[in-house]
């Protein structure tokens, strides 16, 4: 039981796929504009990474190598449309303000990669516990960028203005600062890890 | 700077007192700049200007001490960022505005780069986009001159882009700097004297602001109007802050290439840039673009312009 | 189909909304590969092909297939299934016919295919160039178009971003913003800088 815990917990700090390996940074950057749209995506990648890494390692040995790549790009493919559908029935604003970036989940560098770099080579029960730690890791670096960006761009927490007389920098909530703060943050983590050595 | 006696090109090694005393001579230049600014704005204007310096000096000395490098916030360098932020804001802004301005100038635009010599980019107008970005309201309501309590949000070239002339403007009004705009890019005779000093005094060479205008006056004049070949070039060139871009920003040495014909290609696409955003784009006033995106081509635009370093192929 | 609307995609797909600044399709390439001039135009111009061919063929895709026979849920998995096929095909022919150019694009040719940019393209021009389920007049040209220039803002980004990174090797930068963080920060001042162009209107 404690190895799979390990197994979960690597994925939200040792081996956090967005400060860490720096995966997936395209939706990152794109959807991390409100907490709301930070958690949806989060969310969906989670759905479609433990579906993905699941099937994966259950076919693991029935898969031709020469043609994994695309098995899986198949297989994620298939996940995503079911979310996307989903998404489009369930929560059409949250669809409307992911936009793009819900069938862009197909080429999420964390998806293919932990296909490729794990569920092809462990058991079930171990990619499932590294697809759900995964994407906690994914959801909780979200909820970091887009809690400041949101604070701080937009004055807001989940949509509700905290302070009155807040002026909040508008630059936040556009590409440039979502870069900002993501360099900011990479940096700043850099540090921590200096510091401890 | 004279080139009668250089053998190569740049980066030399720099003799650190030169770099402050060049660095002193444009903040003297400026100085007139400011003075101007502060008799056109009002009192405002000089409270704009002294916490955008005070800030810069700040924050760039407690950066230097906190990562322990060398303090080099007496080389005037980041009295001039500060300087050259304060003149890009409207004169009646909130006081907190300047302050941040010039603390991300420093620090994001110049420090995390590794200082002087290092940034790619003009630090003071990276406050400035910071700044028009995040708090657009404020960096785009400008008082009228000589009139210190009337707001309004409308320069030159804003009303021109509206298609509103304004009435009573002449050019010599927009020489004499009798316009709203930012403090310190109004009144063009005061800068064109402290850039007559600095070029008489050989810290900035005319290659790159004398071509910079030329483009923009060329441009607008053949597509600044309905009509091909007629638009108002003068207009364009006295308005908005292309002359305190042209001769202070533009020619930063760090920043812009490094020999004379990469420095004409430089300006040749500041120009036109600023005319394409000033007569297309949604912003007025396109020069601190125009400027950020050449100096990002300016490490291409060094190695295609290399001089023939003396004895090799 | 007129040149205003030409004019206004080449305009946003190359500044305004520039498909890594503004859009950060593919970010992580761009990360990774702008870090010295040649690779990083080895990967432009690779981009710009795939590009250009998946809105070609994409395009296609929707119209004649997936409209017709009302299959529009399954464009997710047949845009990319159609770009990884295109880029192993492509990445075959190349080494068949010219293993001088296989061995200059090296791995970055199979690393297309999960490049944001190219699946972002196809999706981007179905959303844009069909309304309702059918085609706007002259959406196969602006595909097309929109895919080259996608392309075009690609390669502007990234020969902008290795002249800068090696001059940087040059410096002394602080220790923790070296690498990853400083390139964030450098696309950062980038993208303001593009924003220039807002409101474009010819």
């Amino acid at each position: 039981m404690k190895k799979y815990f390990a197994e979960f917990t690597k994925g939200i700090i040792k081996e956090n796929p967005t400060f860490v390996l720096a995966l997936g940074l395209c939706p990152t950057l794109a959807v991390s504009v409100s907490l709301s749209n930070g958690i949806g995506m989060g969310i969906a990648a989670t759905f479609v990474l433990l579906g993905s890494n699941i099937i994966i390692a259950m076919l693991k040995d029935f898969i031709p190598d020469r043609i994994r790549i695309p098995c899986f790009i198949v297989v994620i493919a298939t996940f995503v449309t079911i979310t996307e559908m989903m998404m489009k029935a369930y929560s059409p604003a949250l669809d409307r303000a992911l936009g793009i970036y819900v069938p862009l989940i197909v080429v999420n560098c964390i998806v293919l990669g932990r296909a490729e770099a794990y569920a092809q080579k462990s058991s079930v029960l171990n990619s499932f516990f590294d697809g759900l730690g995964m994407g906690a890791g994914f959801t909780l670096a979200l909820l970091l960028i887009s809690g400041i960006r949101e604070f701080l761009g937009a004055g807001k927490i989940f949509g509700h203005t905290v302070f009155k007389a807040f002026e909040p920098a508008f630059v936040l909530g556009m590409p440039s600062g979502a870069l900002l703060v993501i360099g900011l943050l990479l940096g700043f983590f850099n540090l921590l890890k200096h510091r401890k050595t | 700077m004279k080139n009668n006696f250089t053998v190569s090109a740049a980066p030399h090694l720099h003799n650190k007192e030169s770099t402050a005393k060049i660095m002193w001579a444009v903040v003297l230049s400026l100085v007139p700049s400011g003075i101007a600014g502060v008799w056109i704005f009002g009192r405002g204007a000089l409270w704009v200007i002294i916490l955008g310096v005070a800030a810069a000096v700040i924050t760039e000395g407690v950066l230097q001490l906190l990562t322990k490098r060398k303090l080099t916030i007496f080389d005037g360098s980041a009295i001039l960022t500060g300087l050259l932020l304060a003149y890009n804001l409207p004169p009646k802004v909130p006081f907190w505005l300047p302050i941040i301005g010039s603390f991300f100038a420093i620090a994001i635009g110049k420090q995390v780069f590794g200082g002087l010599g290092q940034n790619i980019f003009n630090p003071a107008l990276v406050g400035r986009v910071f700044l028009v970005a995040s708090w657009p309201k404020y960096m785009t309501t400008f008082t009228q001159a000589l009139n210190y309590d009337a707001l309004t949000s409308a320069t030159p070239l804003a009303a021109l882009r509206e298609g509103k002339i304004l009435e009573n403007i002449s050019y010599l009004d927009l020489f004499l700097g009798k316009r709203g705009g930012c403090i310190g890019e109004v009144c063009i005779l005061a800068l064109l004297l402290g850039a007559i000093f600095l070029l008489i005094r050989g810290y900035i060479s005319w290659h790159i602001p004398v071509t910079y205008i030329a483009t923009v006056g060329i441009f607008t004049y053949i597509f600044g109007a309905k009509a091909l070949f007629s638009g108002d070039w003068l207009f364009h060139i006295l308005s908005g802050g292309l002359i305190l871009g042209a001769f202070f920003m533009a020619t930063d040495y760090v920043t812009s290439p490094l020999t004379y014909k990469g420095q004409i290609i430089f300006a040749i696409g500041c120009g036109v840039l600023t005319a394409v955003i000033r007569l297309w784009g949604g912003y007025p006033e396109g020069v601190s673009y125009a400027i950020l995106m050449m100096n990002a081509a300016t490490p291409i635009i060094d190695r295609h312009t290399k001089h023939r370093i003396y004895g090799t192929k | 189909m007129n040149a205003a609307q030409l004019l206004t995609i080449f305009i946003s797909a190359v500044f305004l909304y520039n498909v890594i600044l503004s859009r950060f399709l593919g970010l992580c390439s761009f990360i990774a590969i702008s870090k010295e001039t040649r690779p990083a135009l080895a990967m432009s111009l690779s981009v710009m092909f795939v590009t250009t061919m998946a809105s070609i063929i994409t395009w296609a895709i929707y119209k004649f297939l997936l409209i017709p026979f009302g299959l529009t849920y399954l464009r997710t998995i047949s845009f990319i299934l159609v770009i990884a096929t295109f880029v192993q095909l492509v990445e075959m022919i190349i080494r068949k016919i010219a293993p001088a150019l296989y061995r200059f694009f090296g791995i970055y040719l199979p690393l297309i295919t999960v490049n944001c940019a190219v699946l972002g393209v196809a999706v981007l021009n179905s959303d844009m160039f069909f309304v309702k389920g059918k085609a706007v007049p002259g959406s196969f040209i602006y595909s097309v178009f929109q895919g080259i220039c996608v392309g075009l803002g690609y390669t502007l980004a990234m020969l902008l971003m290795s002249g800068i990174r090696e001059r940087l090797d040059l410096c002394d930068v602080p220790e923790s913003v070296k690498e990853f963080p400083l390139a964030f920060i450098i696309a950062s001042i980038m993208s303001l800088s593009f924003m220039g162009f807002n409101g474009f209107r010819f």
